[in-house]
């Protein structure tokens, strides 16, 4: 039978054998949620205004991010063992303990709320109010990711984890904010240190006694994580977690093959949904992010065929540093001002430049290791700086956005450094644009238009006068 | 031809009026609570000084500027106050490479270059410290009955207080704190201007200041805020005859430009 929600989830693709398989499970998820009837025309209208809701592959996208919502909520339910981690992460540890046994939830819970709660129900504040009440309070330039994490724990709507995993690889606060787990929740802590910062200029190599050290970090925390949660991972965890993953990156790929068209075929805040799926869950949103991603791209193979897109052809072409996780509105704004975005730095990883891992180390940790110095993002300025630059020629750009957050320590440091070498480097402009991916209360609209118009029209200037 | 730029800013609203000849007129009045009517009072207004007995309806091309330009009904297209103030500054100072723009809720550094064209930018808007409204607030609680006056006060001490916080609310208890310590209120009325004066030349710093350097909107009328700006980034800084109306003019010279295209 009918219920409020099931025009909402039939809007983010859900069939109807679908809701109706899961109801019982949509319907215990929303209560701990707080989601009512009241919820569901702002949730239609926020959707809407935000998605490109004609294409079924990103209703079918918003349908991953609900399923993942609701696994996350009644993960204890279902018996699971559940394990957190921090975003952006190294992933491979999360993705080798989901291998391991089907009996381990992992995933970001962060940013799946960020995606759902924010994304979907324009309902996220309520939840980072609880998490500045709960240890990390407002006007202290603390992130709304982790408040977001500790809001959704403190408020019953997701579950307490058996365990934590914590790295400052990228993101010292991280570390921090899951101690804040095991002071107030007593969760365990499997600690990955990452002191990883790498010599100027060293990045695409990078030196082995950090693939050591950082692999033998990797290797410890799934020890920890095998006694705690009473599992043992399977030797060949590293290739079955990368196999299952394969089919992601490969339809992912296909996508921003698609992204070099001009006009750009689809919005980038689309192209987030997936970039961000594949940094925060291990589990059944990325097998509906491969599925949804089969009906997308003949979708977008369409469009480019037709000459059709997301900005006008002939837009100047800019790649952004971050999406945006809880409101997709800014990326929405660049794309309103009329540039096209085919590509985010952190889908450069994926869709820019080939990177290589050296591929000769031997313990699972060292693999994991490899991979991610491999990919230059995380771990050195010179490294985002590098990738940027390949990423501009990949995709033909015209300029670059450094989107960075006030709060956030290597974001906004880096976004001002790579501001002044990335124009040095490529001759290209850079707009250092603060905005808080996590968070819209934290910025004014009126004063990012400004910005990012006044961009807009620098960039179509100089492209009109290089025609001339 | 008879064209105008509005450029309705958080405080004021100004128009330019351009003809033929060149600016016929121009009027600047408070913005009010209401967006679309400060920008037809103030482009009538503008239309009266010029002498010209006729309605905002009769105007050939109107282009819209300020954080209200997206409401403007009058306006035939728009663009940001920051390139509006770079084509308004190099029209009335062609050499212009450099513009430091104060308005009444926002502060902007601009590279220009010899074409007026905008190539860098920064923009300050997420704190009133580096403001026009800090400069309100404070003659405000040291009993300065015009803001007018303040510069010239200003320019009169030779100790100036040194005023550390960054936050204009925070800023006015530190003001209330050192009066109360004794402190000459000239030299409390020094610092205040140089902190202002502080805060927006880190700002341009980060950009590359060269000669020309232009500074515009309203708070460049104020001559204390000038020369402390002028100490802090090392430079002269030119200030058009009416400094506030350099967006409302590029909104007008873009205004022409669009008046001659589309005929």
């Amino acid at each position: 039978m009918a219920d409020y929600y099931d025009e909402l989830f039939k809007l983010c693709g859900f069939e109807d054998e679908e809701i109706e398989e899961e109801r019982t499970r949509i319907e215990k998820a929303f209560e701990r949620l707080g989601i009512g009837p009241e919820d569901m025309e702002t949730a239609d209208s926020w959707v809407r205004q935000n998605h490109d809701v004609t294409l079924k592959g990103v209703r079918k996208l918003l349908g991953a991010w609900l399923k993942e919502l609701i696994d996350l909520v009644l993960a204890r339910d279902d018996g699971k063992k559940i394990v957190y981690f921090g975003f952006p992460a190294i992933l491979g540890p999360g993705l080798m303990l989901s291998a391991s046994s089907d009996d381990v939830f992992v995933c970001a819970p962060d940013m799946v709320l960020d995606h759902t709660m924010g994304q979907i129900f324009n309902k996220l504040t309520p939840i980072l109010e609880a998490g500045e009440a709960n240890g990390l309070p407002s006007g202290h330039a603390l992130c709304s990711l982790w408040q977001a994490k500790i809001g959704g724990v403190a408020l019953g709507m997701i579950p307490v984890p058996d365990l934590a995993l914590a790295s400052s690889y990228y993101c010292d606060m991280g570390s921090k904010a899951d101690d804040l787990v095991t002071a107030q929740f007593g969760v365990p802590m499997a600690y990955i240190d990452g002191v990883m910062d790498s010599s100027w200029g060293e990045y695409p190599d990078y030196l082995p006694e950090r693939v050591h050290y950082l692999g033998a970090q990797i290797d410890q925390a799934l020890k920890k994580a095998e006694k705690v949660l009473d599992i043992e991972i399977v030797p060949d965890a590293w290739e079955k977690s990368q196999k299952d993953s394969r089919a992601f990156v490969n339809n992912l790929l296909r996508l921003l093959d698609l992204m070099r068209a001009d006009p750009v075929p689809v919005s980038v805040a689309e192209l987030e949904l997936l970039e961000a799926l594949s940094g925060s869950s291990t589990g059944r949103g990325i097998r509906e992010g491969v599925k949804a991603m089969e009906i997308l791209i003949p979708e977008l193979e369409e469009r480019v065929k037709a000459g059709t897109g997301a900005v006008e052809k002939g837009a100047p072409r800019v790649i952004t540093w971050v999406g945006h996780c809880a409101d997709p509105r800014v990326t929405r704004l660049v794309e309103d001002v009329g540039l096209a975005v085919p590509l985010t730095l952190t889908l450069a990883w994926v869709g820019g430049p080939p990177f290589k891992p050296k591929r000769t180390y031997a313990t699972p940790g060292e693999k994991i290791a490899d991979y991610e110095l491999a990919t230059g993002i995380f771990h050195g300025t010179d490294g985002v700086i590098k990738r940027f630059e390949m990423g501009a020629k990949v995709m033909k750009l015209d300029g670059f956005i450094m989107n960075y957050l006030y709060n956030c320590r290597p974001d906004a440091l880096l976004s001002h450094n790579t501001k002044k070498y990335l124009e040095e480097k490529t001759g290209l402009p850079v707009l250092a644009l603060e905005i808080d991916a996590f968070d819209s209360r934290a910025y004014s609209a009126a004063s990012l238009r400004t910005k990012v118009e006044t961009f807009a029209h620098m960039l179509k200037a100089k492209k009109k006068s290089a025609k001339e | 031809m008879l064209v105008a730029g509005v450029d309705v800013g958080a405080a004021t609203a100004k128009a330019v009026i351009l003809g033929d000849s060149g600016i016929l007129g121009y009027s600047i009045r408070p913005t009010g609570h209401n967006a679309k009517l400060a920008a037809n009072k103030v482009t009538q207004e503008a239309l009266e000084k010029a002498g010209l007995s006729i309605s905002i309806d009769d105007l050939d091309y109107v282009v819209s500027t300020g954080y209200a330009r997206g409401s403007i009904d009058l306006a035939n297209k728009t663009f940001t106050e920051i390139i509006c103030h770079a084509k308004g500054a190099h029209f009335v100072i062609p050499s212009t490479r450099f513009i430091i723009d104060m308005g009444g809720q926002d502060s902007k550094a601009i590279e220009v270059d010899p074409e007026g064209n905008v190539t860098n930018f920064i923009m300050n808007d997420k704190c009133a410290a580096g403001t026009g409204r800090f400069i309100e607030v404070m003659a405000q609680v040291l009993e300065v009955e015009s803001v007018a006056e303040m510069g010239p006060l200003a320019l009169q001490s030779k100790k100036p207080c040194c005023i550390s916080s960054t936050c204009t609310v925070f800023a006015e208890t530190e003001v209330v704190v050192l009066r109360a310590e004794g402190k000459d209120r000239k030299d409390l009325i020094a610092g205040v201007h140089r902190a202002v004066a502080s805060r927006v030349a880190a700002m341009a710093s980060s950009l590359t200041i060269r000669p020309d350097a232009v500074f515009t909107g309203g708070v460049a009328k104020n001559i204390g805020v000038r020369r402390f700006l002028e100490e802090k980034i090392g430079m002269e800084l030119r200030v058009p005859e009416e400094p506030q109306i350099i967006g409302a003019l590029g909104a007008a010279l873009f205004a022409r430009e669009g008046f001659k295209g589309d005929n």
